[in-house]
């Protein structure tokens, strides 16, 4: 062969791999949805075992059969930073899920998203739980379909064993009280009465929710008490300490349904991991549920929770079909979908709340369902450009007061002074 | 087709005929390195200029970079947790790089001798490098569970009374960071030396045993500065490697308890990709970039003074 051909060839080769690599950064070819159909695309994470996802997109094209809804699946650990990156592509994603208010505030400050006041009118804002935290001057850019809240699972068999009536009314001294009455050591297998799983908000959230108090204060003393009652709990045994539930990387829903652990504070999103979990028979845990503890006993309920909610993008390719579903989804036939499967929906209204209870495996005495109406409930994390910022220093704070590297004190008087002069620049 | 390329090879003799084959060559020699050349021009040239570009701007990746001049460089150097990165970095560094070398040497040395199955031997130290460094980090960290773990099992069987909290202390976090490292990429750099002690040749080490040398004195005075050139290779590779720190210890630790374990590279990941400040985290990238740049740089002019 000649010399001259071989270089040909290699020039050939080389332009040949320039090209595909131009026509790759062009953007994605777009898939062929099926004859005649409007392709939606909806970005979700975990999509597998996030089953309210498959419940919304069912139900939706039932509905619609013009319409093929295609999930664009994210793994959930890095969900904002992916979406960040996609927007910043311009991606054409139609809805784009909001897993928080926070990434949530910083989407709509930087313009990404449409406004859509139209589709929360229809819905009707008086029936929208969560909906205040993605008013921003008076405009809305996703309407909330879900709304997580925290409360109280126990194990029914371990408070039979042990003697102690259901998990009424309780304080956290009560809660306390009670947890250490549960905690037994037999056989070699130890039985925790509760456990705090290494989420921050287990302790701050909670906090800031039953003191009124802001985590964007930048002044943290609100937190102290509810320190103190973790730590105690921690000390004595009565939960999983947390440098080993941190080290182990250990499931809260492990802790719970293999009766490691006879309370658990966790969100609402976890009945329908139960419900599943004993569906498959993975468990045969016998389970209840309870307000959360409180700081006062005047009987009033004050939890936190996060509204999850779908916007629309503004580069979608069809923003007029996005609006559609996002009426449907955060409206009575979606809650309905999602009802069905355990998740508890944004819309709350009598028949949404007696589908809910419907389910099969849902416990039905008379604490669980007053745990499911909690008087008032606080944002999770306020709504503010400063929270990302926060959230980080109060996380790497939290781990130093849990594993016992910083008395109560000093880690908090610590988190205001980085937060003051990190995030609120004074 | 490539052998008859190989046997029409010309011998270099110089005359205008052939010095237009020379340039014929050099051309196939570029069109050769042309696809390597465009994918190292789009994924790493250009992205390192940009982000020289973007440390002097604030750009939060949805609208149009604004010039800030110093300002990144100037919060930069007024915040804690850069200085608490950097001082994590280095001190990661200096346990990382000395300890792999000197047990990668010594593992080297141990298997280098002609012994009946020590190919088995020498995979087997190499296999952590091929593992999935997610599946070690959880593993290590189990093994470091202050509780329950069995390396604080066998430090209280063996009476410590009060064994580290490693991953869970901020004091341990980092000492139990660098052990899984180092278990880690000996194996890596145990074939490097191995390498480049079958490349010494005999003779000199069997000249200085009849000349009456100890083992220790032939290990001192033949092994160690034969080996120079491998020395200089895996210390640079090793530097840079330690500088580059990420993915091990977000698995790990991420970056806590506290700050304990946050390196530079992942306050770059936190700020910029966790919090949208592209400026801010170009401009740390730039600091660890001078600073790598630095450090070799100086690696290579002790080299060069010593071969002199």
């Amino acid at each position: 062969m000649k010399r001259t051909t071989l270089a040909a060839i290699a020039l050939a080769v080389t332009a040949g791999l320039g090209l595909t690599g131009c026509a790759g950064a062009a953007g994605p070819a777009e898939p062929q949805a099926a004859e005649g159909k409007t392709r939606l695309t909806v970005s979700v994470w975990n999509y597998e075992g996030t089953p309210e996802f498959k419940a919304l997109f069912d139900g939706y094209e039932a509905a619609n059969p013009t319409v093929d809804i295609e999930p664009v699946d994210i793994l959930a650990d890095d969900y904002p930073q992916k979406v960040t990156t996609m927007l910043a592509g311009g991606d054409t994603t139609d809805v784009l899920t909001m897993k928080n208010v926070i990434d949530y505030s910083r989407y709509a400050s930087n313009g990404q998203l449409q406004e859509i006041n139209s589709v929360v009118d229809k819905v009707g804002k008086d029936n929208l739980a969560g909906l205040d935290a993605f008013d921003i001057d008076g405009k809305y850019f996703a309407a909330p379909y879900r709304q997580d809240f925290w409360l109280l699972y126990y194990n029914k068999d371990l408070f039979k064993a042990a003697g102690i009536e259901e998990p009424k009314d309780l304080t956290w001294e009560k809660y306390t009280e009670i947890a250490k009455k549960l905690t037994t050591e037999a056989g070699g297998k130890k039985t925790y009465g509760t456990y705090h799983h290494i989420w921050r908000s287990v302790v701050q959230a909670i906090a800031a929710a039953q003191n009124g108090a802001d985590q964007n204060s930048g002044d943290y003393g609100f937190m102290e008490d509810q320190y103190n009652t973790a730590l105690d709990l921690q000390k004595s045994g009565t939960t999983l300490d947390f440098g080993t539930a941190k080290s182990q990387k250990t499931s809260y829903r492990t802790m719970f349904e293999t009766g490691q652990a006879a309370m658990m504070p966790m969100g609402t999103w976890y009945t329908a991991g139960i419900l599943q979990a004993k569906k498959d028979g993975k468990t045969n845990v016998n389970w209840g549920l309870a307000p959360l503890p409180q700081k006062n006993d005047d009987g009033k309920v004050t939890t936190f929770g996060s509204p999850t909610a779908f916007a629309v993008n503004k580069n979608a390719t069809h923003s007029d079909e996005a609006k559609k579903f996002i009426e449907w989804a955060a409206g009575e036939e979606g809650a309905k979908a999602i009802s069905k499967i355990g998740v508890v929906p944004a819309l709350q209204n009598e028949s949404v709340t007696a589908e809910y209870f419907k389910l099969d495996g849902l416990p039905t005495d008379e604490l669980s369902k007053k745990a499911f109406a909690p008087d008032q409930t606080a944002l999770e994390m306020p709504v503010s450009d400063k929270s990302a910022a926060t959230d980080k220093i109060l996380n790497q704070e939290h781990d130093l007061i849990m594993v016992g590297e910083r008395s109560v004190s000093d880690g908090l008087a610590e988190m205001g002074k980085r937060v003051t002069s990190e995030v609120l620049g004074k | 087709m490539t052998t008859e390329t190989i046997t029409q090879a010309p011998a270099p003799v110089h005359s205008r005929g052939n010095r237009k084959q020379a340039r014929r060559n050099t051309l196939i020699g570029w069109t050769f390195i042309l696809p390597n050349f465009l994918g190292f021009l789009a994924f790493t040239l250009i992205p390192v200029v940009a982000a020289f570009a973007l440390s002097f701007m604030e750009w939060t990746s949805f609208s149009a970079p604004k010039w800030v001049g110093l300002a990144n460089f100037e919060r930069m150097f007024a915040s804690d947790s850069f200085w608490i990165a950097l001082r994590n970095t280095l001190v990661y560094a200096l346990g990382h790089v000395p300890l792999t070398m000197a047990l990668a040497l010594i593992l080297a040395m141990l298997l280098n001798r002609k012994l009946k199955g020590i190919g088995f031997f020498r995979v087997a130290i190499f296999f952590p490098y091929i593992t999935s460094l997610v599946a070690v980090a959880v593993v290590w960290n189990m093994l470091f569970s202050p509780d329950s773990g069995p390396i604080n099992q066998f430090l209280g069987a063996i009476g410590i009374a009060n064994p580290p909290g490693w991953t869970s202390s901020s004091d341990w976090a980092m000492p139990a960071v660098i052990i899984t490292s180092v278990w880690r990429d000996m194996g890596y750099y145990m074939v490097l030396y191995l390498a480049g002690l079958q490349a010494i040749p005999t003779e000199l080490d069997e000249a200085a045993e009849v000349d009456g040398a100890s083992a220790w004195q032939r290990f001192w005075n033949v092994t160690i500065p034969s080996l120079r050139p491998t020395t200089f290779f895996v210390v640079v590779m090793l530097t840079v490697s330690s500088f580059k720190v990420f993915d091990l210890i977000v698995v790990m630790t991420n970056g806590g308890p506290g700050r304990s374990t946050t390196v530079l590279s992942q306050l770059i990941y936190q700020e910029g990709i966790g919090e949208g400040k592209f400026g801010y985290s170009s401009a740390i990238s730039l600091v660890l970039f001078i600073i790598v740049l630095t450090v070799t740089v100086l690696q290579f002019k002790i080299q060069q003074r010593r071969e002199r």
